[in-house]
């Protein structure tokens, strides 16, 4: 009897911290996809659905809205990597005893909101910014052109403010790696480039696979970096997710966006997934 | 490895550290410029320092961030870990990957969804929704950092506890809580600058009613850049990096232990 009364205990101070996570993140998400499917007509059963909302989403311009904002994500998360995975090798394999400062170096830009991150690069990008100083010393151009308020500003910043998000985690699967295989490969006369694509390669790949969700998945939404670098003029799907529950108010229509953005990211992860498999399964054949 | 680095690779990541650093030390230092337009060099001030810290304004705001963030510590670090401690022994752990789904969909769709379930049932947005919400993100981060420790007690000392005839609360404060110090403090100093430094969740859930300290960045950017946002993201980036070098040092602490 003890024993029940005590388990009962430490359920109820347990238990807590579920309901407060059920109640502020399950139950909204829950709420979210029922508003983006439930009409506002008046006398309508509470079960009464209808795609109403999603039709008129994706008759207007929101399908060019959705490709730009994967094609942003998209391309923020290879560049992160091309230049992501070759810091985590290097501070993984030759740091050496610089390793730690230069880990805390990497980690500190990275919590600091991304509103200052952005709004740093317009002294780098402005009119009369780092850049155009510099090249209009060298003689390179002769008046300043403003590199902020475009696309390529939009990225830049997006790489900087993800770039530490992707070397993290391949830093350390990289870290575990058991180096004595590269010597051995090396030792049985394969090259670099062979060594790297068939050891290095395949036996970091989770941190490559989590590197490539922590940064695909927050950039599908980001809307402060956009709204900093290019003012109101780029919609991404999170600047209309932005508009429709803040300035419109419309709420089916931004549960609407967020149903959809969610959808995306699953979509896209699933169909990652499935390329690597198809990958994996024809070098197997081969 | 007793390898010679290759240059180019040590160029490449000299050169992704200047591109990390570069634009946040021009930022910093443009803070002391004189001129109001940001991006013209007229000589060195701290006037905008004095024109901030006299700031009303900025003092509200920082108020309300101080406030949040230290409510969000506050509660996710108490429910956190009671979660962490007895959840164990009422078999709710296989609950624990619900505060995952946090860190796994965007941070602006936890806002709106949670900013449309605030619209439906009819609660106005303001300091305590925002209490609220930050909490729930300290879960995400509290839960896995305690978790991670608490797996590391040796049950053995729980037992040699109780054999010696001490109460379950006695052997919580003496054996439990000294063993898991360092990652709570860890955990909260983590939560704390997480809170303070978050901009979606605050824009969203915040109302129009108050503003915490990033949102009145946000709004001082769009309205037009002055000295005067240089000035609050040079603090902040002090202060963030400040907690961050207590928080390594705890966690530190932690492995020497």
């Amino acid at each position: 009897m003890w024993l029940l009364v005590k388990r009962e205990l430490s359920f109820f101070l347990a238990v807590p911290a579920l309901v407060w996570q059920l109640l502020c993140v399950c139950f909204p998400l829950m709420l979210t996809l029922y508003t983006s499917l439930h009409t506002t007509v008046p006398g309508q059963p509470w079960y009464a659905c209808t795609l109403e909302y999603y039709g008129s989403f994706f008759t207007t311009a929101y399908g060019i809205i959705i490709m730009h904002s994967l094609l942003l994500a998209g391309v923020t998360t290879l560049i992160c990597l091309c230049i992501g995975y070759p810091v985590a090798y290097f501070l993984a394999l030759y740091a050496g005893r610089w390793r730690t400062i230069l880990l805390f170096l990497l980690t500190l830009p990275f919590w600091t909101n991304f509103l200052t991150q952005a709004y740093a690069w317009f002294f780098v990008l402005e009119k009369e910014g780092l850049i155009n100083t510099i090249l209009m010393k060298l003689h390179v151009i002769t008046e300043p052109h403003t590199l902020a308020y475009n696309r390529f500003a939009v990225l830049c910043v997006m790489v900087y403010c993800f770039l530490p998000f992707m070397i993290m985690p391949i830093y350390s699967v990289l870290q575990k790696l058991d180096w004595r295989l590269l010597e051995a490969s090396e030792d049985l006369g394969a090259t670099r480039w062979q060594t790297f694509l068939h050891i290095t390669l395949p036996l970091s790949h989770v941190g490559i696979r989590t590197g490539l969700l922590l940064v695909f998945i927050p950039a599908c939404g980001e809307f402060v970096i956009p709204m900093v670098m290019g003012g109101s003029r780029y919609m991404y799907i999170g600047s209309a997710i932005t508009h429709y529950l803040l300035n419109v108010r419309n709420e089916q229509m931004g549960a609407v966006c967020t149903v959809v953005s969610c959808l995306l990211l699953v979509v896209c992860i699933v169909f990652a997934r499935f390329f690597v498999r198809l990958l994996q399964y024809m070098k197997q054949r081969r | 490895m007793g390898e010679r680095i290759p240059r180019r690779f040590a160029l490449l990541v000299a050169g992704v550290y200047l591109f990390l650093y570069i634009p946040i030390i021009i930022l910093i230092v443009f803070s002391f410029n004189k001129g109001t337009f940001p991006t013209h060099w007229l000589g060195y001030t701290t006037a905008w320092y004095k024109t901030v810290l006299a700031s009303h304004e900025v003092r509200d705001a920082l108020y309300n961030s101080l406030i949040v963030a230290f409510s969000a510590v506050f509660f996710s670090v108490i429910f956190g870990s009671l979660y962490v401690f007895y959840g164990a022994s009422a078999r709710l752990n296989r609950y624990g990957s619900f505060f995952y789904v946090t860190l796994a969909v965007p941070e602006i769709v936890l806002a709106a969804g949670f900013v449309s379930a605030l619209y439906a049932l009819h609660i106005s947005p303001g300091l305590t929704t925002l209490i609220v919400v930050h909490t729930v993100l300290g879960f995400s981060y509290v839960i896995p950092i305690i978790r991670a420790r608490h797996q590391l007690l040796d049950k053995q000392l729980l037992e040699a506890s109780y054999d010696l005839g001490a109460t379950r609360l006695q052997t919580m404060y003496h054996v439990v809580l000294p063993f898991l110090f360092p990652s709570i403090m860890a955990a909260s100093l983590l939560v704390f600058i997480i809170s303070f430094d978050d901009f979606i969740l605050s824009y969203f859930c915040a109302g129009s009613g108050m503003q915490t300290l990033p949102v009145y960045l946000f709004a001082l950017i769009v309205a037009g850049a002055t000295p005067t946002v240089n000035v609050i993201s040079t603090l902040m980036i002090i202060t963030s990096a400040c907690l961050i070098g207590l928080c390594a040092w705890f966690e530190f602490g932690r492995q020497n232990r």
